[in-house]
């Protein structure tokens, strides 16, 4: 097992669950007599093996009280698991809390000194890393002022700065990058592409399904305390989000049918531009919508129109458009027959969208088959090679 | 994972120690005077409510000076026990986000008081020569005592630091528990004065004889203030307690400490 590695074997992990957060000492004693009001536990984590290899960048995804947080805890030390075992090999710099350990009374030096010692650091290498940290984190000029007069920002620049410090091979991020202005944040994910860069084991939990699908070449995917999915970035997030727009499809647009069903969608696949199906799509390839369309009617359709609407997960139409408006030909059906729509997207805001179709035929005001909201969609950004392109530079000298 | 190495381990406590000191008297005037103070103060109270009002300790030589040899010892006991009660819970954001000995912090709470206890003895031993109270050979024995004691009380620190997670009480209950510790203990008044004077039999005597910190408080009598050899009994109560709330105590905290970090 090389540095960098994690090893989890069947991790379970329980916490004791209050009713009223408030234990007191009656209830206690109270309990003691009443041998049967055991307290209950909740499960948060539930047999989880993972195994994770040097170098990897693992995003984890899931609802709130999936046990994401539970299973970072555990890879930096802070709960034991109930049953299994994790193991984690070489240095750990965990991004859980930012600038937890800092005394408000001490000094930015201090409380850099007095860190060092909890993360287990020597003095002196701890020596050596402050000009580092203080230089990153722009606060050189304030190492000598007690932090509790520092800006909410730069106490969070110094907690970062000195969490990463410490070179780790294994790094552990909980959302905290949600914290400070947009300039740290840049600073913040460029120093964590250095260390994917070099080849460290990231571990990235976080809400923000774009900032993961770029960072992560794994994701996996927690709910109620289990793994759900784990590979790749595309299948885990599509799935992942599918499902998230079924749980909240009380409050959100949920999938509509309606129609005559003399002419019906069959069977419909939505592929990419290469023929595979798929949900998921990056800006500039195309998405495919290949169906088999029945009729029960006794003679041929003639001019049926064929649409597709494009709605967000909330509902909120984006797109609705069909063969006629755009001077496509429209479809004849005679008996059964296939068809599909090649749609090229320009992905503005990429995200979960819902893609309905439908059958239509205005001359007889007819709905034949209507599916709005039917099929889930993911769009993302693409990934661009180069990043940046130079547009033009000018010299001069005066 | 960090690899705690005793050096490490040392110099975890150390930052951990000299934080509580640097904290504990910033924007304060007198500062590290206070600790002594408090019992300074005290001692001035019990001298009035026990020589013009009770009518007691007359008898006893700088009766004063008696009472601080009692009182300092105790303030570090007292001090120590409130501040390691409330040290896990205090700490809980940094417990729940990093991985370090946790045991480190009650323990540094006992360690910060002891070198304010130390100081203060030096200042204490002054004061006694002052007045005449040279130390015998005797004095030595300080220095064992003071360890056993310690001990002790990181003992104790780290059962009541565990208990106050689970129930909050814990707190509440120390200080009443401090309060009748302090009177049922030979602090403010020497053991021989009991049993004979009060209730002319030797039945209380015994029973205070079993209080854990009585042995200590009549070695701390004795050798700073009579410049005697204490009895052998002080020793084995010291001893044996010690022993026993260490073991407790880091058996407790060792079993507990997984449970603790989820509940606090």
């Amino acid at each position: 097992m090389g540095k960098g590695s994690i090893r989890m074997d069947g991790v379970t992990l329980d916490y004791r669950l209050y009713h009223d957060r408030a234990v007191t000492l009656r209830e206690t004693m109270l309990n003691l007599f009443n041998r049967k009001s055991s307290t209950e536990h909740f499960r948060a984590l539930d047999n989880i093996t993972v195994h994770i290899d040097r170098g990897e960048t693992v995003g984890l995804v899931g609802a709130n009280g999936a046990g994401k947080s539970t299973m970072l805890k555990i890879l930096a030390g802070v709960y034991r698991p109930t049953s299994g075992t994790a193991c984690t090999e070489g240095r750990i710099a965990s991004l859980l809390d930012l600038g937890v350990g800092f005394h408000p009374d001490l000094t930015g030096e201090e409380n850099l000194m007095l860190n060092g010692a909890l993360l287990g650091l020597g003095r002196s290498d701890m020596k050596e890393l402050v000009p580092g940290i203080a230089g990153f984190a722009q606060l050189t000029r304030f190492m000598d002022t007690p932090v509790k007069y520092y800006s909410n920002g730069m106490f969070m620049r110094l907690g970062f700065s000195l969490a990463t410090a410490v070179d780790p091979d294994i790094l552990l991020i909980d959302e905290v990058l949600a914290v400070g202005d947009a300039q740290f944040q840049d600073k913040c994910y460029r120093r964590i592409w250095e260390f994917r860069e070099r080849g460290k084991t990231i571990i990235f939990v976080s809400h923000d399904m774009e900032a993961v699908s770029r960072l992560c070449r794994r994701v996996i995917w927690l709910s109620e305390g289990r793994v759900v999915k784990d590979g790749g970035p595309e299948e885990v997030l599509s799935g992942y989000l599918e499902s998230s727009q079924i749980r909240n499809s009380d409050t959100t647009a949920s999938p509509r049918e309606w129609g005559s069903r003399e002419v019906w969608f069959d069977a419909v696949t939505i592929r990419n531009g290469r023929g595979a199906p798929s949900r998921t799509f990056r800006r500039g390839e195309r998405m495919v919508v290949d169906t088999l369309i029945r009729s029960r009617l006794p003679h041929p359709v003639e001019g049926v129109i064929f649409g597709f609407s494009i709605h967000r997960s909330d509902g909120e139409s984006v797109i609705a458009t069909n063969n006629l408006e755009l001077n496509q030909p429209l479809l004849r059906i005679d008996g059964s027959g296939r068809a599909s729509i090649g749609i090229d997207l320009e992905i503005e805001e990429p995200g979960a969208y819902l893609l309905g179709i439908a059958l239509t035929d205005p001359t007889v005001s007819k709905d034949y088959h209507w599916r709005e909201c039917f099929y889930p969609v993911t769009l993302l950004e693409e990934r661009k090679e180069p990043p940046l392109r130079l547009a033009g530079a000018v010299w001069k000298q005066e | 994972m960090a690899n705690w190495s005793p050096g490490r381990l040392l110099l975890l406590m150390e930052s951990l120690v000299s934080k509580d000191l640097k904290v504990r008297y910033k924007r304060s005037v007198l500062g590290f005077a206070w600790f002594l103070l408090k019992p300074l103060f005290s001692m001035i109270v019990y001298y009035f409510a026990f020589t013009r009002i009770l009518r007691f300790g007359g008898a006893i030589p700088h009766f004063s000076l008696f009472l601080l040899t009692g009182l300092l010892p105790w303030n570090f006991f007292s001090s120590s026990l409130s501040a390691s009660t409330g040290s896990l819970l205090d700490n809980h954001r940094l417990i729940r986000s990093i991985y370090f000995p946790r045991m480190a912090l009650p323990v540094a709470e006992v360690v910060a008081n002891l070198i304010h206890l130390l100081l203060a003895l030096l200042v204490l031993e002054s004061v006694l020569m002052i007045f005449g109270h040279y130390p015998g050979f005797s004095i030595v024995l300080a220095i064992p005592a003071l360890v056993l004691f310690t001990l002790m009380t990181a003992g104790i620190g780290m059962l009541l630091s565990v208990g106050n997670v689970f129930y909050r009480d814990v707190k509440q209950f120390v200080e009443v528990l401090l309060l009748a510790w302090f009177y049922s203990s030979p602090i403010i008044y020497p053991l021989d004065s009991i049993g004979v004077d009060i209730i002319g039999s030797g039945g209380l005597l015994t029973a205070l004889k079993f209080n854990p910190v009585a042995g200590f408080m009549e070695i701390m009598h004795s050798v700073f203030y009579a410049g005697t050899w204490p009895p052998a009994w002080c020793w084995i109560s010291l001893c044996s307690w010690s022993l026993l709330f260490l073991l407790a105590g880091v058996a407790a905290f060792r079993k507990a400490e997984p449970v603790v970090v989820k509940e606090l």
